[in-house]
C-alpha cells in the first residue's frame, strides 16, 4: 500500500476486506436465529449439495430393474424395492431432486412474474397500477391450485405442464409484496436524487427502488418453498405429473397404495421423503425470515 | 353496512364471472380439436364442420364465450367421456358424500385450531416441544398422513376402517345426516367411524396453520389495554381470553381461514382418492387419470363456485368481527 494516511479520501476497502465485512454480518445473524432454524439451514444447504452430487454415485438408476420385485428394505437395497425391482433409495433421492428443482423453478418464476407486475404498476402508478393490481387482486381471488388441475387437464399429464400450471397462479403474491415496497421507496429522498441527477427511469427503477424489495421477496419466497413442494407433490399423486419410468415422489406414492398393506415401504418412503424435504424447507424458511428481518 | 355488503356483492359477481372465463381460456386451450375428436377418427371433414357449425365451434370467441356462460348458468356441464352421464347429475350424485366430510373437518379443524391457539397462548410447558410438533404437522403431504393413521388405526390396531362411507358398501346421498334423522343410532355410528381418519387427514394441516395464526394474534392481543382494564375488574382468566381476547383475535384467523381453503379443496381430491370416499374429489381423480376433460372442467367449476362464495362470505365475518376494517376495503 502506497496510499499516505494523508490521503483526503477515504481509503475504499479492498476487495477481500469487503468479502470478510459481508461475512461477519452473516455471521451475527446467523447467530441470531434459533437453534432447529440453524441446524435446518444447514441441512438444507447440505441436502441441496448432496442431491445434487450423489446421484453419479448412487449404484443403480432410477429405471434400473435391479432385483426381485417388492424386497424389503435391507442393506444392499436401505429403503427396499418397488413393485417392478427397482431400487427405490435411487428413486426417491432422483425424486427428491425433481421436487426440489421443480418447487424452485415455480417459486423462482413466481418472484420474476410478480416482481416485473408489480415494479411496473408500483412505478407506472395511476391507471396502470390500478389495471395491473386489480388483475391481481382477480388472480388472488381465484382457487389457484384448482385452476392447474383444469390446466394441467387441458394441455395433457406431465411435470412441465404441472409446472407452467403452477406458475400461471403463483405470481399474485409476489406482485403484491413487490408493488407495496415500490410504493413505499418511490417517494425516498435518494429516488428523489437519483431522478433529479438525471438518471432514466429504468435505471432509476432497477437501482435505485428495486433493491428494497429484495428483503421481503426473499422472506415471502422461502417461506413458500414448503407449500410449492407440496402442491407439486399432490399434483403428482392425482397423476398429473410425468407418469411411471419418471421418478416422482407423489406418483410413486400413489402407485405405492396398491401395496400399502402387504409391502408398506413402497409407498411410505417417497411419502416420508416429501416430509422430510418440506420440514427441512419451512424451517430453514423461518431461518432466513429470521436472518433477513433481524440483519 | 348495507353499501359494504352491496360492493362486496358486485364484487362477488365479478370474481365469479373471471372464474367461468379462467375455465372458458382453459377449454379453449385443448390442444386437441374437440369436434373431431369426439365424432372419431373416421368422422368427414363435412360432417366435422357441419358439427362444429351445430355447436358454435365457428363463431367468434366472445359469442362462444357468452354461449358457454349460457350453458353453465342453466346447469349444462356437457357430458362426462368416461360415465356416459350429464357432468351436473354426475355431481348432484357424489355432493353429498363430500358435504358430509366436508362438515366432519370443519368441525374438527374449529375444535382443534381453538384448543391449539389457546394452548400455546397461554404459556403451558413445552412450547418448543409443540412448536416442533407443529411444523411437522405443516410440513406433512396429506396422502402421508393418510397413510400413516391408515397403518396405525386400520392395519395395526384393527379399531377403523380404512375405505368407503358404510361397512354395506359405497352409498350416495346424505347417509350420516339420514341415520341421524331417522335415529339409526348403530348406522350412524357406523358412518362416524368411516367419516373419522378423513376428516382428521383433511383437518390437521388447515387447523395446525390457523392454530398457529391464533396464538400469535392472541399473544397481540391480550397485551392491550382493554385486556389489563378486564383484569384490573377481577374477571378470571379464562373469562377474559375468552370474552376479551379471542374476538380481537379473529381477524388474521378469519384471513388464514380463507387463504387455506384453496389447499383444502385440492386436500380433500387426494383424501378421497386415498380413502375412497364416493365424493366430488374421487370423482375429479378418477376424471384426472381418465382424461374426462367435461368432468374436470366441471368440478374446477363447482368446487371453485364454492372456493369463490366462502371466501367472499369470510371477508363479510371479518368485517362483522372488527368494523373498522369496512373503511379500509
Amino acid at each position: 500500500m502506497t496510499t499516505s494516511a494523508s490521503s483526503p479520501e477515504p481509503e475504499q476497502p479492498s476487495g477481500y476486506l469487503r468479502l470478510t465485512r459481508l461475512r461477519c454480518r452473516w455471521r451475527s445473524a446467523f447467530d441470531t436465529i434459533g437453534r432447529a432454524e440453524r441446524i435446518a439451514l444447514i441441512l438444507g444447504v447440505g441436502l441441496v449439495i448432496l442431491l445434487v452430487v450423489v446421484p453419479s454415485f448412487l449404484p443403480y438408476g432410477p429405471a434400473d430393474l435391479v432385483d426381485a420385485p417388492l424386497t424389503p428394505p435391507s442393506w444392499i437395497h436401505p429403503l427396499g424395492t418397488d413393485d417392478l425391482g427397482r431400487d427405490l433409495l435411487s428413486r426417491v433421492v432422483y425424486g427428491m431432486r425433481t421436487s426440489l428443482a421443480s418447487s424452485v423453478l415455480v417459486v423462482a418464476s413466481g418472484v420474476v412474474i410478480g416482481g416485473v407486475i408489480g415494479l411496473v404498476a408500483g412505478m407506472a402508478a395511476g391507471w396502470a397500477d390500478a389495471v395491473l393490481m386489480r388483475l391481481t387482486d382477480l388472480f388472488l381471488a381465484l382457487p389457484g391450485p384448482l385452476l392447474v388441475l383444469a390446466i394441467v387437464a387441458a394441455l395433457g399429464a406431465s411435470l412441465a405442464h404441472t409446472l407452467i400450471g403452477v406458475a400461471v397462479v403463483w405470481w399474485p403474491w409476489y406482485a403484491r409484496v413487490v408493488r407495496g415496497q415500490v410504493r413505499a421507496t418511490v417517494g425516498m429522498a435518494h429516488v428523489e436524487t437519483a431522478r433529479l441527477v438525471g438518471l432514466g427511469r429504468v435505471r432509476v427503477a432497477l437501482r435505485h427502488v428495486l433493491p428494497s424489495a429484495f428483503g421481503p421477496v426473499i422472506v415471502t419466497a422461502s417461506l413458500d418453498l414448503g407449500n410449492v413442494i407440496l402442491l407439486l407433490a399432490s399434483l403428482s399423486f392425482l397423476g398429473l405429473g410425468t407418469p411411471d419410468p419418471a421418478a416422482e415422489l407423489g406418483q410413486m406414492t400413489a402407485r405405492g397404495l396398491t401395496y400399502l398393506l402387504t409391502n408398506w415401504w413402497v409407498a411410505v418412503m417417497p411419502a416420508a421423503a416429501v416430509f422430510l424435504l418440506t420440514f427441512i424447507a419451512n424451517f430453514a424458511g423461518d431461518g432466513i425470515r429470521d436472518m433477513i428481518e433481524r440483519s | 353496512m348495507a353499501r359494504f355488503l352491496l360492493a362486496r356483492l358486485v364484487a362477488l359477481v365479478f370474481i365469479l364471472l373471471a372464474l367461468t372465463l379462467a375455465v372458458f381460456i382453459i377449454d379453449a386451450a385443448v390442444p386437441t380439436d374437440p369436434v373431431a375428436a369426439n365424432l372419431g377418427a373416421g368422422a368427414s371433414q363435412a360432417l366435422i364442420q357441419a358439427t362444429r357449425h351445430a355447436l358454435g365451434y365457428d363463431q367468434p370467441v366472445y359469442v362462444q364465450y357468452v354461449r358457454f356462460l349460457g350453458r353453465v348458468l342453466h346447469g349444462d356441464l356437457g357430458t362426462s367421456l368416461r360415465t356416459h352421464n350429464p357432468v351436473a347429475a354426475d355431481l348432484a350424485q357424489f355432493a353429498p358424500a363430500t358435504l358430509e366430510l366436508a362438515l366432519a373437518s370443519v368441525i374438527l379443524i374449529s375444535v382443534l385450531a381453538l384448543l391449539l391457539g389457546l394452548w400455546s397462548a397461554s404459556g403451558a410447558p413445552g412450547a418448543t416441544a409443540i412448536r416442533f410438533a407443529l411444523v411437522s404437522l405443516a410440513s406433512a403431504p396429506t396422502f402421508f398422513f393418510a397413510i400413516v393413521l391408515i397403518f396405525v388405526f386400520y392395519s395395526w390396531l384393527g379399531v377403523l376402517p380404512a375405505s368407503g362411507r358404510t361397512t354395506a358398501g359405497s352409498a350416495t346421498g346424505f347417509v350420516m345426516t339420514r341415520d341421524l334423522w331417522t335415529g339409526n343410532f348403530a348406522g350412524w355410528l357406523d358412518g362416524l367411524r368411516h367419516v373419522l381418519l378423513p376428516a382428521v387427514v383433511i383437518a390437521l394441516g388447515p387447523a395446525v396453520a390457523i392454530g398457529r395464526v391464533l396464538r400469535g394474534s392472541l399473544v397481540d392481543a391480550m397485551t392491550q389495554d382493554h385486556i389489563k382494564t378486564a383484569r384490573s375488574k377481577g374477571i378470571s382468566e379464562w373469562a377474559v381470553l375468552l370474552r376479551h381476547g379471542l374476538r380481537n383475535a379473529l381477524t388474521p384467523v378469519l384471513a388464514m381461514a380463507g387463504l387455506q381453503l384453496g389447499l383444502v379443496l385440492t386436500g380433500v381430491i387426494v383424501v378421497e382418492t386415498v380413502f375412497a370416499w364416493p365424493g366430488l374429489g374421487l370423482y375429479a381423480s378418477e376424471a384426472l387419470v381418465n382424461s374426462d376433460f367435461p368432468a374436470v372442467i366441471g368440478v374446477t367449476l363447482v368446487l371453485g363456485g364454492v372456493y369463490v362464495v366462502i371466501n367472499a362470505a369470510v371477508d363479510v365475518l371479518q368485517v362483522l368481527a372488527d368494523p373498522r376494517l369496512k373503511d379500509q376495503r
